[in-house]
């Protein structure tokens, strides 16, 4: 083979790769950015199924993802019920990441209800909490405290799953129902989950 | 005829290049850089401001480098198709009679289309592993049949190129054995990434290296077929050099060229194990074993012209 078409050969090779690292840092860098905060919650108190009581302050030093459910719900729950019961499997390690799932039917979802439903999950330890208060109560917390519609519940609760930050502060919304955009959730609690332990 | 066999090679160009784009799209995670096919968040030309999303797709979807460089993927992949299409016209143009040349250039071109059509179900399934794969050997597949058409074209325009070489019988053996051997380890290959990529899924924030020590014998094995390629490679190199061997200059390119990029390739695949899984040295790891692949296609190719 001649120099020149060496050379040539290299060069063009040398050049994908710049141009590669250059895309793979943009890309890397653009898959960092944590999401802004979109608004603080409020101060609330619930009760787990545990037993325990729940308030803002158990949301600070740690990264919470929280939905809306009720038990007896034909439609969206049980998939997201099963890709939280997923979440919670994949971050076993990670003690402080905890799951919330707070009932809009709390006139059926009685404390033992929600044992039950927890165990149906696999819920094993304390990373996970059904959480529940009465029903004006989380009509406000859902309304105001996290920006969905409140009047057809319990049927019409959100599907979104809720990232809130180690201040207790709403950082983004996720498609609790869908793949694509819980992939998206994983990708910010390692994120968030490496800017917390730093 | 030239015509053609400039378009052919016009095509094995750019498929590589496809295949590094693709490569790159993998690596830097942008797969799922539009949610949607073929459209980008429903427009022809993707989205640069959050505001001009759909309201049928969830806004935490959007990240605008990954979706840039997931639809220049698309892009370059619907202009390689157009240009294996005009490759096949000129095919049919001026090769009709040639079967060998038509027929492997018009399957590329079917495949092509194929190839598309797993690129939308690669959105559908969320960047399922399995389809990922196929994706993939679909690609080598579709080079492998340009390679060899435009191989056999050249041979009619230029008439037996190897009509001077004299291969020991042995030669068969060692060529089909580096195919087999390379096919082999492409498959390994990919095991191991979509292992690793369902273990980086299932243990979030382990960090790459660990999670690879995880993964089993598989890395052992390709470590070891990786040496025997070497060894085969080597081997072939020292049938060739043969005073009595008198081989084409194509066939000394191709086995030269092959005994350079597996030792590369030892190295890159090495220090993924040793130091760090860094997207640019998978992208090469990945883009050089199709380079691999169609330099055993021509191996291959030559001795078979040699034989006729």
């Amino acid at each position: 083979m001649k120099k020149i078409h060496l050379i040539i050969i290299l060069s063009l090779v040398a050049f994908l790769g710049i141009s590669a690292a250059w895309v793979i840092s943009k890309a890397t860098k653009s898959s960092q950015i944590l999401p802004a905060v979109i608004k603080q919650v409020p101060e609330f108190s619930l009760v787990s199924h545990e037993g325990e009581t729940f308030t803002r302050d158990s949301l600070l030093n740690k990264i919470s993802v929280l939905d809306f459910i009720f038990t007896s719900c034909p439609g969206p729950c049980p998939i997201m019920s099963n890709n939280m019961s997923k979440l919670y499997k994949q971050y076993k390690l990670h003690p402080d990441l905890q799951f919330l799932s707070i009932t809009v039917d709390p006139e059926y979802d009685s404390q033992d209800v929600l044992k039950i439903y927890a165990e149906a999950n696999g819920v094993y330890d304390k990373r996970w909490k059904f959480l529940r208060t009465d029903m004006e109560k989380v009509k406000k917390l859902n309304s105001d405290g996290f920006l969905f519609m409140s009047d057809n519940l319990p049927a019409g609760h959100s599907v979104k799953f809720v990232l809130i930050d180690g201040e207790g502060n709403i950082r983004q919304y996720y498609n609790g129902t869908d793949e694509a955009s819980i992939s998206i959730l994983r990708n910010h609690l390692n994120l968030f989950l490496t800017k917390l332990r730093s | 005829m030239k015509k053609y066999f400039r378009f052919s090679i016009i095509s094995i160009v750019f498929t590589y290049l496809l295949i590094f784009v693709g490569g790159l799209v993998r690596v830097s995670g942008a797969g799922m850089g539009c949610p949607d096919w073929p459209k980008c968040f429903d427009r022809w030309i993707p989205p640069t401001n959050i505001n001009q999303l759909p309201d049928y797709i969830d806004p935490e979807k959007f990240n605008l480098v990954l979706a840039w460089v997931e639809y220049v993927n698309r892009l370059f992949g619907v202009l390689v198709g157009l240009i294996i299409l005009v490759s096949c016209i000129y095919a049919v143009l001026y090769f009709k009679n040639y079967k060998k040349v038509t027929f492997s250039i018009a399957l590329a071109l079917f495949f092509t289309l194929v190839e598309g059509w797993l690129g939308s179900k690669l959105v559908d399934t969320v960047l399922n592993p399995i389809t990922i794969t196929l994706h993939l050997l679909l690609a080598l597949i579709i080079i492998g049949l340009i390679i060899y058409s435009s191989i056999e074209s050249y041979y009619i325009i230029k008439g037996n190129f190897e009509k001077n070489s004299v291969y020991p019988d042995r030669i068969q053996y060692v060529i089909l054995g580096i195919m087999t051997c390379m096919f082999v380890e492409i498959i390994i290959g990919t095991e191991i990434r979509g292992g690793l990529d369902i273990s980086r899924k299932e243990n979030p924030l382990i960090e790459s290296t660990i999670l690879l020590k995880m993964l089993g014998p598989f890395k052992y094995i390709h470590t070891i077929l990786g040496l025997i390629l070497l060894a085969l490679a080597y081997y072939l190199r020292k049938i060739i050099n043969d005073i009595n061997s008198s081989p084409s200059d194509y066939m000394v390119y191709a086995v030269n060229a092959m005994l350079a990029i597996i030792g590369i390739q030892i190295v890159l695949g090495e220090s993924l194990v040793f130091f760090d899984v860094r997207p640019l040295v998978q992208l090469f790891h990945m883009w050089f074993s199709s380079l691999l692949l169609g330099l055993s296609i021509m191996q291959y190719t030559c001795w078979k012209i040699s034989n006729s």
